[in-house]
């Protein structure tokens, strides 16, 4: 299971619709968001509230507070799900191999080896983003 | 009714039902039903295969919402939904919802332009209130 | 109450994820709590997202209808927008007005 907001933050550089509380709806690129659920769109198309006037807007901020919901592409979702799989296969195999070091350090027995992490052998992470679930 | 055991109060106690089909009632009166597959201590939910639901007399129509992040705050009612048990409610196309509807605006429009109507005569005219009321 | 902010010694603060120094000296577009909105040029903003606008002007609701806002405006000068009321910040450049994008019924 992925929470909410993490899912959110995966869901960055995608495509999405964000309907506010009062009805506007804003649909672009997800920028960025944060834990109040914050929002920066890029490229968005705002609908007011009765879906009669269409505005082209290059950038969004929108208070997280102010959200009613957020609707996201299937597309996204299936990329999101794979990225998460990705995410938590990496994690593992990094842990696998921490261990495997811990082990052979303790019987180098060196004080400070092994103790500084991914300096040296770990796999490549991917690149920051969607880590820390 | 039993509770679970261990009882998780609160917005958490959502989670029993994970992967279940929901209806969610909205601040705004819109229903949605549609699979939980996350939610926090926020009661952000995360509904997947979402349809709105509409109601009319005796009939309901489905409009296909796909994947949706909620915010908790904007959730009245969140609650597992048996869709196999007969609810007496007839299944129509989302066309037809809307040209019932139409007709309902119609009509209520109708009596209200009958309504201005008499009170620009500044009294009710028994010939007036016809077979609308 | 701001934000939890990190030890602002060794790491970074928590930041807003919208940087506003972008949009200094430029027009924005900013819509509060309530339905007003109001258009001006960004002069100073802080952590909670206070902004400092001159020139401003708030758009008025329409006389037909008073949900929507049209585009008469009335002057404020300059005024200070409180962060915990402002709803939606846009740079009011590259604002315009489109046909239905989403014409194609895709039912």
């Amino acid at each position: 299971m992925v929470l909410p907001l993490s899912l959110l933050r995966t869901a960055q550089n995608h495509p999405m619709l964000v309907e506010l509380k009062n009805g506007e709806t804003y649909n672009g690129h997800l920028q960025s968001c944060d834990s109040w659920m914050n929002i920066h769109l890029r490229d968005v198309i705002f609908t007011s509230k009765d879906g009669d006037r269409f505005f082209k807007m290059a950038e969004v901020y929108i208070r997280g507070s102010t959200v009613k919901y957020l609707r996201i592409p299937d597309q996204v979702v299936d990329l999101v799900k794979q990225e998460v799989a990705e995410v938590r296969r990496q994690q593992k195999d990094a842990q696998k191999q921490r261990k495997q070091m811990s082990r052979g350090g303790g019987r180098g027995g060196g004080p400070g080896r092994g103790a500084p992490r991914g300096g040296g052998g770990g796999p490549p992470r991917g690149g920051g983003r969607g880590g820390g679930h | 009714m039993e509770l679970p055991h261990p009882y998780l109060p609160g917005a958490i106690s959502l989670l029993d039902q994970l992967d279940k089909r929901l209806i969610v009632v909205l601040r705004d009166g819109r229903k949605l039903v549609g699979c939980l597959r996350s939610i926090d201590q926020f009661a952000n939910l995360i509904l997947d295969e979402v349809v709105e639901r509409t109601f009319f007399d005796k009939y309901y129509s489905d409009i296909r919402q796909g994947f949706l992040l909620i915010r908790g705050e904007n959730v009245v009612l969140a609650g597992e939904i048996d869709e196999t048990v007969d609810t007496g409610l007839t299944k129509i196309s989302v066309e037809e919802m809307n040209r019932m509807e139409e007709e309902r605006n119609e009509r209520q429009r109708k009596i209200e332009q009958r309504k201005t109507a008499i009170s620009a005569k500044g009294k009710l005219k028994e010939a007036d209130m016809d077979d609308a009321y | 109450m701001a934000p939890p902010e990190k030890d602002d010694g060794g790491r970074k603060k928590k930041e807003s994820i919208v940087d506003l120094s972008r949009f200094i000296d430029k027009k924005v577009r900013v819509k509060f709590q309530g339905g007003r909105e109001a258009m001006g040029v960004l002069k100073g903003y802080d952590a909670l997202l206070n902004l400092v606008l001159d020139n401003a002007v708030e758009y008025l609701r329409e006389s037909t209808d008073s949900e929507k806002i049209g585009e008469e405006t009335r002057s404020l000068g300059l005024i200070v927008g409180r962060g915990t009321a402002i709803t939606i910040i846009a740079p009011a450049d590259g604002v315009e007005q489109i046909a239905n994008p989403f014409a194609n019924p895709d039912e």
